[in-house]
């Protein structure tokens, strides 16, 4: 490690520290290096727009994210709620299962976490306070946990972004995801059964079996999507980024002619609304592309897996290393930055050691997603201290016993491959 | 109109032109998606069209549409300490950027004016009109870093950031 690097983390860590956004501080540290090294200071540019310019995957997240608000700008909430709570509802502890449920299915639409949060995070927060049926606190506390579900079941930008930096398949990430989303979503449920009796949950006024048809079918476009979004991506027939405009299209079409609750107004807010995440996000890939080519140059990611290699690791000691320290990594970084920045120079030390990328993939995505719930740095927490109106320490009480069976549940498909292989597999992956 | 109308005028035609972009890679997917399903006919133009718009929305939509407020940042310390060390904070890292950014001005002007000599392929366009938006962006950054340095420098506290309404799309 040089010290011009060694300048440059530094630089990057500190400016990070004193509040600068993470992507500008990514770019100052890597014009840092390229300075002292006296290298042309040119490359940033360079790095950052032909980065920027050929990574044409990357396009599946605006439109993805477009897809999911054109989803949410429409009554379709209500109406997954009317059809979550027709299912579970009838449970003790009916609201919080529909909590869940709702994250579960609003998964398939939706490929990031916060978003999920700030859509259904108000409307789950009256719902379960009202009458003082749950504490504020745990009603917080749930639609945050259960908010992590939404980029594990595909779609999902956390796993676009990993498909770009370890040149995986998208489709079969996306697969791979789904049987963890759904064990997330089980222990949940399992947890809030468990609970329910002891805190004397309420129950929900049953909804008869016969409206289930009338609230499915209203609620069915809104459910199709994740379907049509597998009919094109394992067909073949479309590339994951055409794939993304259709799911776009589609939700756009769904609201407007289905729902007839769309207007060009509504249009111009969601179209706005994900023009601005897209330019966060892309701050920060742009940060990442120029900071990487410092990385590379330093040959980074070879000393990584040389030094691993040193000390003969296991496939197995590597998988838990890297969950312990992703997971540390995650109470206290921004989870894009970790996937962008420390993953990569994980990738070769993974691949060295036989461990499939795919499943590497999906457990890291899990692990990340963990992070926006783990205290002290957790934007899920932070999102739900706000709208919740809780304090932190209240909604972190609440949060903890989730945050143990989730990490269980991680250690389930960290240990046993097949939970997320097993799908993929079933389509045609060789491994 | 004062001043603040006025910005506050141009901060909304510069989300006009965020919306805009993003409606136009849309629409492009979707023309592409037609022709080459509907008709065996691809079309070019529409993809390249595409990755230049994504490039165009991250680094306009930086450098005029964004807020301090909706920024990326690790806000721990930033938002837990009193309103003097905050502005020694921000004054530090603000003079970093304004410094380095400034330092790599020149060079990739020059990256991006060379890059004349290539054209993108369907669009026709030269290769620096499609870059010059890196210029602009930096120019506005420094500018922006600048301005705020000048209040911070005379004692007015920075804006913390809105946990809501910051998004990294996780």
């Amino acid at each position: 490690m040089s010290i011009a690097f060694t300048l440059c983390l530094l630089a990057i860590v500190a400016l990070s520290l004193l509040g600068l956004p993470i992507g500008h501080a990514m770019i100052t540290g890597s014009v840092l290096y390229l300075w002292v090294k006296g290298i042309d200071l040119g490359i940033a540019a360079e790095q950052l727009l032909n980065g920027m310019y050929s990574s044409y995957l990357l396009l599946a997240i605006p439109l993805f994210i477009l897809a999911a608000e054109f989803m949410n700008s429409g009554s379709i909430m209500d109406r997954l709620l009317r059809f979550c709570n027709a299912l579970v509802g009838r449970w003790r502890g009916g609201l919080a299962h529909v909590n869940v449920v709702q994250s579960i299915i609003f998964a398939g639409m939706s490929g990031s976490a916060l978003a999920d949060a700030a859509s259904s995070g108000k409307v789950m927060q009256s719902l379960m306070t009202r009458d003082g049926k749950y504490t504020p606190a745990f009603a917080a506390a749930l639609t945050a946990v259960s908010s992590v579900i939404g980029p594990i079941i595909p779609p999902s930008i956390p796993m676009v972004l990993y498909a770009l930096i370890s040149d995986t398949s998208i489709a079969y990430l996306f697969l791979g995801g789904v049987i963890p989303g759904l064990l997330l979503g089980g222990v949940q449920m399992g947890l809030i059964a468990a609970a329910a009796k002891k805190r004397n949950f309420p129950v929900e006024a049953a909804v008869p079996l016969r409206e289930l048809p009338r609230v499915t079918w209203e609620a069915f476009p809104a459910l199709m999507m994740p379907v049509i979004l597998f009919g094109l991506l394992y067909s073949g027939v479309t590339t994951p980024t055409e794939a993304a405009a259709a799911a776009a299209a589609y939700s756009l079409l769904v609201s407007a002619i289905l729902y007839r609750s769309v207007s060009w107004g509504n249009v111009y807010k969601s179209l706005l609304g994900s023009a601005r995440i897209t330019i966060s996000i892309g701050m920060l890939i742009a940060g990442a592309l120029v900071f990487n080519y410092v990385v590379t140059v330093e040959n980074v990611p070879k000393t990584v897996a040389a030094m691993f290699k040193a000390y003969e690791l296991s496939p197995f000691t590597f998988m838990l290393l890297a969950n312990i320290i992703l997971l540390i990594l995650g109470c206290f970084l921004e989870g894009t930055t970790i996937l962008l920045v420390i993953v990569p120079v994980m990738l070769p030390t993974a691949a060295a050691l036989g461990i499939d990328l795919v499943h590497f993939g999906v457990v890291v995505v899990v692990n990340i997603m963990i992070g926006l719930v783990t205290p002290p740095y957790g934007l899920l927490l932070f999102m739900m201290v706000k709208i919740g109106d809780v304090s932190l320490t209240e909604l972190v009480k609440e949060v903890l016993p989730f945050l143990w069976v989730m990490l269980g549940a991680l250690a389930l498909m960290t240990l046993i491959p097949e939970i997320v292989l097993f799908l993929p597999k079933l389509f045609g992956y060789k491994g | 109109m004062s001043w603040l109308q006025a910005g506050a005028w141009l901060r909304r035609r510069a989300e006009n032109v965020a919306a805009g972009l993003l409606a136009a890679m849309f629409l492009a997917f979707v023309i592409q998606i037609v022709f080459r399903y509907g008709f065996n006919f691809p079309v070019g133009w529409a993809s390249e069209l595409t990755v230049a718009t994504w490039l165009w929305l991250v680094l306009f939509g930086s450098a005029f549409v964004l807020s301090e407020k909706e920024e990326i940042r690790f806000d721990l310390i930033y938002s837990a300490v009193g309103p003097r060390v905050r502005i020694g904070m921000a004054i530090a890292s603000a003079l970093a950027l304004v410094v380095l950014y400034g330092a790599s001005l020149k060079a990739s002007f020059d990256y991006v004016s060379f890059m004349k000599v290539e054209k993108a392929s369907y669009l026709k366009i030269r290769m620096d009109w499609m870059y010059s938006i890196y210029v602009i962006f930096l120019v506005a950054i420094i500018a922006r870093y600048a301005w705020l340095l000048s209040r911070l420098l005379r004692g007015r506290d920075p804006e913390v950031g809105d946990v809501t309404k910051v998004s990294s799309g996780l």
